[in-house]
């Protein structure tokens, strides 16, 4: 597969997933970012608003195995992971593998449930294995995960702890269509479906060589300073509390060749880095509590550290 | 913008003493310079409103706080007995009601002094929430810092406050307070971190180059004035009269001069005109008793000689005989100026004005008023007309043996000395001289004694002398630095010592040659800068005659060397032609002093000579190129672009391009189109683009983002870019 080959199939997906997801181009483009860049999202809205849509579109798309989990305050570490179940019949245990066991995973409302059960995920994304009753099972690549969080109930909620929200390569928000993109679901809601209808772009063999691939995206020291940059700048920043981990930087490097290779480039530039910023980052920081109050938003620090951290425009010379 | 939380940190702290120092640079004077007697109630005040402000006590409480010390201070400051015997607060409450109704009244000046302290309280209120509101919500102090040097400066110069240390003070605090400041503002405006190792890396340079600098401006010596204290200036010019005793003068003629010294300013201010036949000097008055600082005249009472036209003028100069070849001549003055006398020639015969004018001559400095039916009278033009002297050299070699028949009232009147002269200086008369016997040669040996490059003819740099200094001891032997009065006072000083009779002679030089006004006239033109004092020293049988030991000036007195003097005096056969070259005397005098060698001192001497001579020139050349250069800086839209796409045009290698892209973002950030820190250039391409409604930009650094992003440089790429690259700066161009 040639290259010019792979940017039309990735173009091919994105338009797979507008079709059926109106309107919310740059949340496709950012979910395929992460899919290929095998990092994991985390989307933060309100229900309705599509998320569980997108997943399905974008695991329909590149013809992978669509699993979800729906977690609720009782669910067990073992209903994520699989279970050993005694077989009377042939005398021994035997693996039961749970949802997480597929390529694509949906975890709704992932903060409903209990750390316990929160970490089995995480530790499943983390690593690519699970291990049950001493016995690790490898976790079939592409594995990617897609986890949403309702921003506006708390009660009975585990929120993430930060660590474990490191492990998300990008946070981003849906957001509501415009109006006239709601009117444009109305109709097509009136319709079947479209998303039974949608046919796989791409499939996982594809998707391993491009995942492959990316990795050749060229990062130059000029970009890699920018991101070390714009990195430190979060930490020194008088409203934050803890800024940007240096696996939050290797996240957004990795974010950035992808994205960069979505359109079409062999190498990073600075726009990837800020346009992709801010879904990295703005999970990886904790604000002050003065800050809060204030109502200074992580959104906005990323914001304004990308607006003072000067763009190279030279080469950096070593 | 962000509400400003009550910080109580140390830099806080820091920044509050800090500003308490300042303001206490505004009360410090008072106790000086005005009746308040008890700085201490008001400092402490001070201290308590600054301290309520950095612990952040609400506005209430801290009002009644202050309100309370207010009110107990002005009780300890005017009432006796104890604060909590309420007894005096009806008389307070009177004594406020009676001064609001003088304030109704406006009769200001009969407030009590209970009031004005507590308008004074009332102002250091409001000031220290001044203070509060530019150091902690503005975070700019720059205003306060400026004003304060103000005052300072300004009380000074006008008043009798001493500000030395004052202003070293405000100088080390005020730049550390906007030191700090710029700090937090620059951590506020980046959003960073206040923490121990950035506060180190900003507080110990700042310290340091405090510390530096106003140490080095401590030990560093101080130079005199370059404009000269405004005060005696602005006194004069309220009372106008001419800038009299010492200090800094304006150049001019004076009549006070028994206190010399100081430096002068210049001024151009034209007093006459005149038409001469040849140059020579004019004559004001002569002074004959030194005092060690500065020449009086000795009969102090007004003694007139009063006399008509056509009448002898009873000036003495030379003496008409044998001794002295003289030509008549002519001269007529056109005065600018009104002065109720007149300025003459050596050697004047006659004066013609308007018939109804009078002369008299004051006998103790010969200087000749003029007079309208007994008021002087300032004349608008006169012609004098003199005898040009031309002395014999001979006659006046011979005159030391007939010293002894001058008059006693002469000798004493013109050999006068202070017996607080210090020894030095006849030692030094005595020395100059020794090798000379005869009296013109010793003149003429004191006349070039100055001409020496020690001596240096300055204005700027001249000193007055103290208390129990001299102020020939001091020119001669200390600064060596001065302007005519000191070269001429210093050598009518050594002549006398060394017994021969001299005086001060004051008036203007010939001025500044205009035009020919024919007939072989020449019209000068003379300007307070031309203001001159020189010597004359009295030879028996001859009479007085003029000497000019000033470095740089010539007088044009005209020597008869005849062969008797020459053959006594071999080694100076040259110098009778000297003295009579009219032009440049101290460019030959320099060449016969130092022949044997080419000196740098010599060299310095002539460039600082030329450069006194023409530095109006100087200054307005360098002004000239100056405001070339801006004026070319100014319009480099003009012709920077054209000279890049010289330069680039020629060039076919592709190091070149990132050369060219970054001089391009240059000149559009010159254009006006500024890109922002943190705009990538592909934005930025874009918007150019859309301003000038091109896509060369965006083509343009789609191949430059290759080459910075990526590190490939293509081959031949620069001879493709060159198009679109000179489209582009082609439309920088202003």
């Amino acid at each position: 597969m040639n290259r010019e080959n792979m940017h039309t199939k990735i173009e091919r997906v994105l338009e797979n997933i507008e079709r059926v997801m109106i309107g919310k181009r740059d949340v496709a483009e950012l979910s395929l970012v992460a899919l290929l860049a095998e990092g994991h999202v985390l989307l933060e809205d309100v229900p309705g608003v599509g998320k569980t849509m997108m997943v399905r579109a974008l695991a329909k798309s590149v013809g992978a195995q669509f699993k979800r989990i729906q977690f609720t305050p009782d669910l067990l570490p073992s209903d994520v992971t699989g279970v050993s179940i005694y077989n009377p019949k042939e005398m021994e245990f035997q693996f039961r593998p749970g949802p997480i066991m597929g390529n694509i995973i949906l975890a709704d409302e992932i903060n409903r449930t209990s750390p316990k059960t929160q970490s089995a995920l995480l530790e499943g994304m983390e690593e690519s294995s699970v291990t049950i009753d001493g016995v690790t099972h490898r976790l079939e690549k592409p594995f990617f995960v897609m986890a949403t969080q309702n921003p506006i109930e708390y009660e009975g909620t585990y929120p993430l702890p930060e660590a474990q929200l490191d492990r998300f390569l990008l946070k981003m928000k849906m957001g509501y269509p415009e109006v006239a993109e709601e009117m444009e679901v109305l109709n097509r809601a009136q319709r079947i479906p479209p998303i039974e209808a949608l046919e796989p772009a791409i499939d996982l063999v594809e998707l391993r060589e491009l995942q492959q691939e990316i990795k050749e995206v060229h990062v130059d020291d000029t970009i890699k300073r920018y991101i070390v940059d714009i990195a430190n700048r979060t930490r020194t920043h008088s409203s934050v509390y803890l800024g940007a981990s240096p696996r939050g930087s290797i996240a957004l490097m990795k974010a950035a060749q992808a994205y960069a290779f979505m359109y079409g480039r062999d190498y990073v530039i600075p726009d990837d880095i800020q346009i992709l910023a801010p879904a990295v980052f703005v999970h990886r920081i904790i604000l002050k509590s003065e800050a809060k109050f204030e109502g200074i938003t992580a959104e906005e620090v990323v914001e304004r550290v990308i607006a003072r951290v000067p763009v190279p425009v030279q080469r950096l010379v070593k | 913008m962000r509400t400003q939380k009550v910080q109580k940190d140390a830099a806080t702290f820091l920044l509050y003493a800090l500003g308490f120092l300042l303001l206490w640079e505004w009360l410090r004077p008072l106790k000086e310079l005005t009746d308040t007697s008890n700085i201490t109630v008001f400092l402490m005040f001070l201290v308590l409103s600054l301290m309520l402000a950095f612990f952040g006590v609400s506005p209430l409480l801290s009002g009644f706080i202050k309100g309370l010390y207010i009110i107990y201070e002005l009780h300890y400051l005017y009432y006796d007995g104890s604060f909590f015997l309420t007894s005096w607060i009806p008389h307070f409450a009177g004594e406020l009601a009676h001064n609001f109704g003088l304030l109704a009244e406006r009769e200001w000046p009969s407030m009590t002094n209970l009031f004005r302290s507590l308008l004074f309280f009332t102002l250091l209120w409001l000031m220290t929430y001044l203070i509060q509101y530019w150091l902690i919500n503005r975070r700019k102090i720059f205003i306060f810092f400026f004003m304060t040097l103000v005052y300072i400066a300004v009380l000074d110069t006008f008043s009798p406050y001493v500000a030395n240390g004052a202003i070293v003070r405000t100088v080390i605090t005020g730049f550390a307070v906007m030191g700090l400041l710029t700090f937090n503002r620059v951590l506020d405006k980046e959003g960073i971190k206040k923490e121990a190792s950035l506060s180190r890396k900003w507080m110990v340079p700042l310290a340091l180059l405090i510390a530096v600098s106003a140490g080095l401006g401590f030990a560093a010596p101080k130079a005199e004035p370059i404009w000269p204290d405004p005060v005696p200036f602005i006194k004069s010019y309220g009372q106008n009269s001419g800038g009299d005793g010492p200090g800094i003068k304006k150049i001019g003629y004076g009549e006070d001069d028994s206190r010399l010294g100081g430096p002068f300013i210049g001024d151009s201010q034209v007093v006459f005109r005149a038409e001469v036949e040849s140059r020579h000097y004019w004559k004001v008055e002569t002074k004959d008793t030194y005092t060690g600082k500065g020449w009086v005249t000795l009969q102090p009472e007004e003694e007139y000689l009063p006399f008509g036209m056509g009448e002898d003028i009873p000036v003495s100069s030379f003496i008409d005989n044998g001794a002295v070849e003289t030509v008549e001549e002519k001269s007529s003055v056109l005065t600018f100026m009104n002065y109720p006398h007149v300025v003459y020639p050596l050697g004047v015969r006659s004066i013609n004005a308007p018939p109804f004018i009078t002369f008299e001559l004051e006998a103790a400095t010969e200087k000749i008023r003029t007079l309208d039916g007994g008021r002087p009278v300032s004349l608008d033009q006169y012609e004098l007309g003199f005898e040009k002297p031309k002395y014999s050299v001979t006659a006046m070699k011979e005159a030391a043996s007939k010293a002894g028949t001058l008059p006693e009232e002469l000798m004493s009147r013109y050999t006068q000395l202070p017996e607080e002269l210090p020894e030095r200086v006849r030692e030094l008369a005595l020395e100059i001289t020794q090798d000379q016997t005869d009296w013109f040669e010793k003149a003429r040996e004191l006349e070039r004694y100055f001409r020496r490059s020690e001596y240096n003819y300055s204005q700027t740099n001249v000193a007055v002398p103290g208390e129990n200094e001299d102020y020939v001891d001091q020119f001669l032997f200390d600064t060596k630095q001065g302007y005519c009065d000191n070269f001429s006072s210093s050598m009518v000083v050594m002549a006398r010592a060394v017994g021969m009779p001299a005086r001060w002679v004051k008036g203007y030089t010939e001025g500044d040659f205009k035009q020919s006004a024919g007939s072989g006239l020449r019209l000068f033109e003379v300007t307070n800068n031309n203001a001159h004092s020189w010597v004359e020293i009295y030879f028996p049988e001859i009479g007085w005659v003029p000497f000019e030991p000033t470095q740089g000036f010539n007088n044009n007195v005209q020597f008869n060397f005849d062969t008797a003097a020459q053959n006594a005096n071999r080694q100076e056969a040259e110098e009778p032609k000297e003295s009579e070259t009219p032009v440049k005397p101290e460019k030959t005098e320099e060449k016969d002093l130092e022949k044997p060698s080419f000196s740098i001192q010599e060299l310095w001497e002539s460039m600082k000579t030329f450069a006194g001579k023409y530095w109006i020139a100087f200054m307005i050349s360098i002004l000239a190129v100056a405001a070339m250069a801006a004026v070319f800086y100014l319009k480099r839209g003009r012709w920077l672009p054209y000279y890049f796409i010289w330069r680039f045009k020629q060039t076919k290698e592709d190091e070149h391009f990132p050369k060219a892209y970054l001089i391009l973002l240059k000149e559009l950030d010159r254009y006006g189109l500024i890109r922002k820190n943190g705009q990538t250039l592909r934005e930025y391409a874009k918007y150019v683009d859309s301003f000038f409604t091109t896509k060369d930009m965006s083509r343009l650094t789609a191949r430059y983002e290759q080459l910075v992003y990526r590190g490939i440089l293509k081959e031949g790429s620069w001879s493709e870019n060159k198009e679109l690259w000179e489209n582009l700066i082609k439309k920088t161009i202003a």
